[in-house]
């Protein structure tokens, strides 16, 4: 399969066939963990609207109409990537192509295949023109044919005889645009995430190795990013806001990997496009319409999915479904039988070309995850029950040379069910428009606008709510907000090698009454000091509604109480290319974070429970403690204050401290700065021996009632190894390293450190791939992340008898399955 | 004293069984007394003793405000009120598996709480409630019944969990 795929910003990451996921028992604490933290920490999501994407950066490049067939050399052996900078003239043909490194015998061959293709010539200011640029190639040798005993030499000819001439096995030809955005951090090709221990080939999954990201529990997909909590980092899919982007707990992500060509991270200073959160960007983009019929599938023990797109009206037309489906029941009932959980995710998308600058498309996708807990009396009670779903009508229209503009509706659906009868949605209403256009030779014009509605109906069980959680639910009262903005940059060329990219944007928030402006500066550049190295800078200003730690569907607190979260965020780094197929990036970034509403972060580590010689003074007759959560120690009862009214018997009772502290965490509003350093080597994970180094170094503090402390979720280290090698005959195996500081630990007398335990895990792959006739393939791939059953400390607990450490895990995923395509 | 209300029960070939204009008091009054319940725990428990002023937003709409006085006493376990609510357009719900403790309803109305709270098992809660002018609109029961009171008088005493007394001048209660 070859596939040609333009990168607007020349940041790739890739996707790939989802991998299996196997939970296990201790898997089933690892949900009700993530359970705990969804539910207890009081979860939210940021719900600002999505900055629409550009179309493209650059000036409208060349497109390649040939078939960019590259023949695997003779003699070769295993995967190998060749990066050309290929000349293009003005008629289409191919005046030079060289490349970047070499890697013979891959880029003589690359090399002479470039030059035999022919494109669409680059145009600007309505004229073809000469245009350079940067394609890569990944080699994959020919499978063998089934024929072939599999004692054959991994590196004698790949092709058989029949057919000769060897066979075109590019797996995956990106083609690189000329802008890069100086804010995304490390990117990876979808082929080098499938090569990803412990990532399961999930693009998204992919985002935990990338610096900056430091995880709250190794496994689960809430991640810090530059010290901005997991609800403050936005998530995008095409342009559109989605609330999560994994199933539950540790579970894969809600669109099939396939679909997903890269996903884009952006830790701060981004691009005027995005907006509207005060953390970090995660943003995903599909595909593009393909004119041949293709699809990928994978069965795991405990799920299915696949995706096909196909043609329709002479390629005019396009028509994508995929989805997958969870079947965990028979495995949970050996492993947990009194656990109930299931998952389903679907996506759905048609083009059609009205003219050759105009098209309409519809992409519809959504996701449903349900946890439960069997009673004895054979119904399920739910724990935590989410659904959400998008519909997105766009009609795209291009500019012809000076660029494209977009405009689309979003409908959506944002539902969590807690149980007994409450729950939460959110029925959204969205539009926006954006163009990208090019002034002139050395200004591109960047700009859009939207506007979201997102009607909340909030359904709770009040009279079973204690004083502070019926505070708490006040948050999110039934009601319907507001937010819109404008955004433009313009990146602009002040001389070659030198791109400056200043911009801005601006919000309005309304909620019941309550309005907000926020005007948001942005700046970048990049300079090319030379062939290999290259600075990058970024900065801007970033607010956002208050958010809850963690993203769950519906829950956004209402009235904009607190006023707007403000991150300002710079960032400078260098990139240099090592050769060898390895390129590096350090980066040093600081944040600092104004009126946040970090309900994870706003208190110092504290144990739960009370230190010995006191006992909690918040619980009545009994005093059951043990709970989760922090107690008030010392006196039984407050002489002085007034108790609460627990008519009806237990309803609106008193609850711990723990509970209250949550609330007053909600009130809470902190300062706080993340600065630190960012390391990435990598070297291609496609080649026979790749890998990459991903370190952070960094301090994330709070601010918070004239004290400052170093946020609950700090880690010092954060690092992930990687290698994968290509064993030969198809088979290729990986291992991953983690290794993360311990948070910080709670005042305890009985223990001097200042940190938990550190925490390290091993990731391990194998994968043995088949060919099959035609493009199609069919691989086994096993893969199990923290293979080493590392248990993980969160916390300290505190009994009359001392203090302990709280561990989590392991949460460990075991996956067996198989995938395939065509 | 008005024994606590039973809707449904009997037999009959529905399955939800019908809740008559003294079961829809009743799940009135609940709606009204979890209120009330609501806004205090919210408002003003753990609050220093004294004088107290307070406003909040309903969980589904309007607001409550509360001011009065209240003293406790940590060693009894209880809390001695002498409060006034000043319920607007405060709309409240509650979804419950017993269709006797659903509601949606919209309280506005000023009412009057006195007399002891029970904090602890061992003390035992005794409060008069009172209010002259008190509407109640939404809707009672599960499936939900339309409800509306206008300007209705009330006036309960909540011994324990049990509640008591008139509304609109017809005998209502209900166990809390």
């Amino acid at each position: 399969m070859v596939e040609l795929r333009w990168s607007e910003r020349g940041r790739r990451k890739a996707c790939n066939p989802s991998s299996p996921l196997l939970p296990t028992g201790s898997l089933v604490s690892s949900f009700a963990a993530a359970l705990a933290l969804t539910l207890a920490a009081p979860a939210a999501f940021a719900q600002p609207r999505p900055a629409p994407l550009a179309a493209s950066d650059a000036i409208v490049p060349p497109r390649l109409v040939s078939e960019p067939t590259v023949p695997y050399p003779v003699g070769a052996s295993g995967e190998a990537s060749v990066v050309l900078n290929v000349t293009v003239n003005a008629d289409g043909t191919v005046r030079a192509a060289t490349a970047a490194e070499t890697n013979e015998p891959f880029s003589s061959a690359a090399a002479r295949a470039a030059m035999g293709w022919r494109y669409d010539p680059a145009t600007r200011g309505g004229r073809a023109v000469a245009a350079r640029i940067r394609v890569e190639i990944i080699f994959r040798p020919a499978p063998a044919p089934e024929t072939v005993p599999e004692t054959t030499s991994p590196s004698a000819p790949a092709a058989a005889p029949e057919r000769a001439p060897a066979p075109t096995r590019t797996e995956e030809v990106l083609v690189r645009g000329a802008h890069e955005e100086p804010s995304l951090t490390a990117t990876l090709t979808r082929a080098e995430v499938r090569q990803i221990p412990g990532a399961f080939g999930d693009p998204f999954r992919a985002i935990e190795i990338m610096p900056g990201v430091t995880p709250i529990i190794s496994g689960l997909p809430f991640f810090y990013i530059r010290g901005a909590p997991p609800g403050d980092v936005g998530y995008y899919l095409d342009g559109i806001r989605v609330p999560y982007l994994f199933h539950v707990g540790v579970g894969p992500s809600v669109v099939h990997p396939a679909i997903v060509d890269r996903v884009d991270l952006y830790p701060g200073g981004y691009p005027a496009r995005f907006g509207r959160f005060s953390g970090g960007i995660v943003s995903g983009e599909t595909v593009a319409p393909a004119d041949t019929i293709h699809g990928e599938y994978n069965v795991r023990l405990v799920d299915a999915g696949a995706y096909t797109e196909t043609p329709f009206d002479g390629g005019r037309g396009t028509v994508l479904l995929g989805g997958r489906y969870s079947y965990t029941g028979l495995l949970f009932s050996l492993l947990s039988p009194s656990t109930s959980l299931a998952y389903w995710d679907y996506q759905g998308r048609a083009t059609y070309d009205l003219t050759p600058r105009d098209r309409v498309g519809v992409f519809a996708f959504g996701a449903y995850d349900f946890l439960g807990q069997k009673l004895p009396d054979g119904t399920t009670q739910t724990l935590f029950g989410t659904q959400f779903h998008r519909v997105d009508a766009r009609y795209d229209h291009s500019l012809g040379e000076a660029g494209t503009m977009r405009t689309a509706v979003t409908l959506g659906e944002d539902l969590t069910d807690a149980g007994d009868g409450q729950s939460v949605r959110d029925r959204l209403v969205g539009v926006r428009t954006e163009i990208t256009e090019r002034l002139s030779p050395v200004a591109l014009l960047r700009a859009g606008f939207d506007a979201q509605s997102d009607s909340y109906d909030v359904l709770l069980n009040s009279g079973t709510l204690g004083p502070t959680e019926a505070s708490y639910a006040s948050y999110f009262p039934s009601r319907t907000d507001l937010a819109a903005g404008m955004r433009g940059d313009v990146v602009l060329t002040v001389m070659r090698g030198l791109e400056v990219t200043p911009g801005a944007r601006l919000d309005y928030f309304g909620s019941q009454g309550a309005t907000a402006l926020a005007i948001d500066p942005r700046l970048s550049a990049r300079a090319e000091i030379t062939d290999r190295w290259r600075l990058l800078w970024a900065m801007g200003l970033a607010h956002q509604p208050p958010a809850f730690a963690i993203p769950v569907p519906g829950f956004q607190p209402g009235g904009l109480r607190g006023g707007l979260q403000m991150s300002a965020q710079e960032s400078m780094g260098v990139g240099w290319d090592l050769g060898a197929a390895t390129t590096a990036t350090a980066t040093v970034f600081h944040n600092g974070f104004f009126n946040m509403s970090d309900a994870l972060g706003v208190n110092q580590s504290q144990p739960s429970g009370c230190l010995p010689g006191s006992f909690p003074t918040d619980t009545l007759a009994g005093d059951p403690g043990g709970a989760a959560g922090s107690h008030t120690c010392g006196q039984r009862f407050a002489p002085g204050t007034l108790g609460p009214d627990r008519s009806g018997g237990g309803g609106q009772g008193a609850e711990s401290a723990g509970t209250q502290s949550t609330i007053q965490a909600l009130e809470a509003r902190t300062n706080g700065n993340a600065y630190g350093f960012e390391l990435f080597i990598k070297r291609k994970l496609t080649e026979r021996l790749g890998g990459f180094l991903s370190y952070t170094l960094s301090r994330s503090t709070r601010d918070y009632q004239g004290q400052q402390f170093v946020a609950a979720f700090d880690r010092t280290h954060v690092l992930n190894v990687a290698a994968a090698y290509d064993l030969g005959r198809n088979w290729r195996a990986g291992a991953r390293i983690t290794f993360y500081t311990g948070l910080p630990k709670a005042p305890d007398p009985t223990d001097a450190s200042t940190r938990l335990a550190p925490f390290f895990r091993l990731d391990l792959r194998l994968e043995k791939r088949w060919p099959l006739k035609g493009k199609a393939w069919i691989s086994f791939v096993a893969e199990w992340m923290n293979a080493t059953l590392s248990k993980e400390q969160i916390g300290t607990s505190c009994t009359l008898q001392g203090c302990q450490a709280t561990t989590v895990g392991p949460i460990t995923i075991p996956s067996i399955g198989v995938e395939g395509g065509f | 004293m008005v024994a606590a209300v039973a809707c449904g029960g009997g037999g009959g070939a529905s399955s939800t069984p019908a809740c008559d204009p003294q079961c829809t008091d009743g799940v009135a009054l609940l709606a009204l007394r979890d209120a009330i319940k609501l806004v205090y725990n919210v408002t003003l428990q753990g609050q220093p003793v004294g004088a107290q002023d307070k406003t909040t937003a309903c969980p589904q709409g309007g607001a409550a405000h509360v001011h009065g006085t209240a003293t406790s006493n940590a060693d009894q376990g209880t809390t001695t009120v002498m409060l006034t609510y000043d319920l607007s357009q405060c709309h409240y719900s509650q979804v419950d598996s017993d269709p006797s403790h659903a509601f949606d309803v919209t309280l506005t109305g000023s009412i009057t709480e006195q007399g002891i709270i029970a904090v602890q098992p061992s003390s035992t809660t005794s409060l008069v409630l009172q209010s002259s002018s008190m509407t109640i609109a939404g809707q009672v029961y599960s499936p939900g019944i339309d409800y509306k009171e206008t300007a209705c008088a009330v006036l309960l005493a909540q011994d324990g969990n049990n509640l008591s007394g008139t509304l609109c001048g017809r005998p209502a209660g209900v166990t809390l």
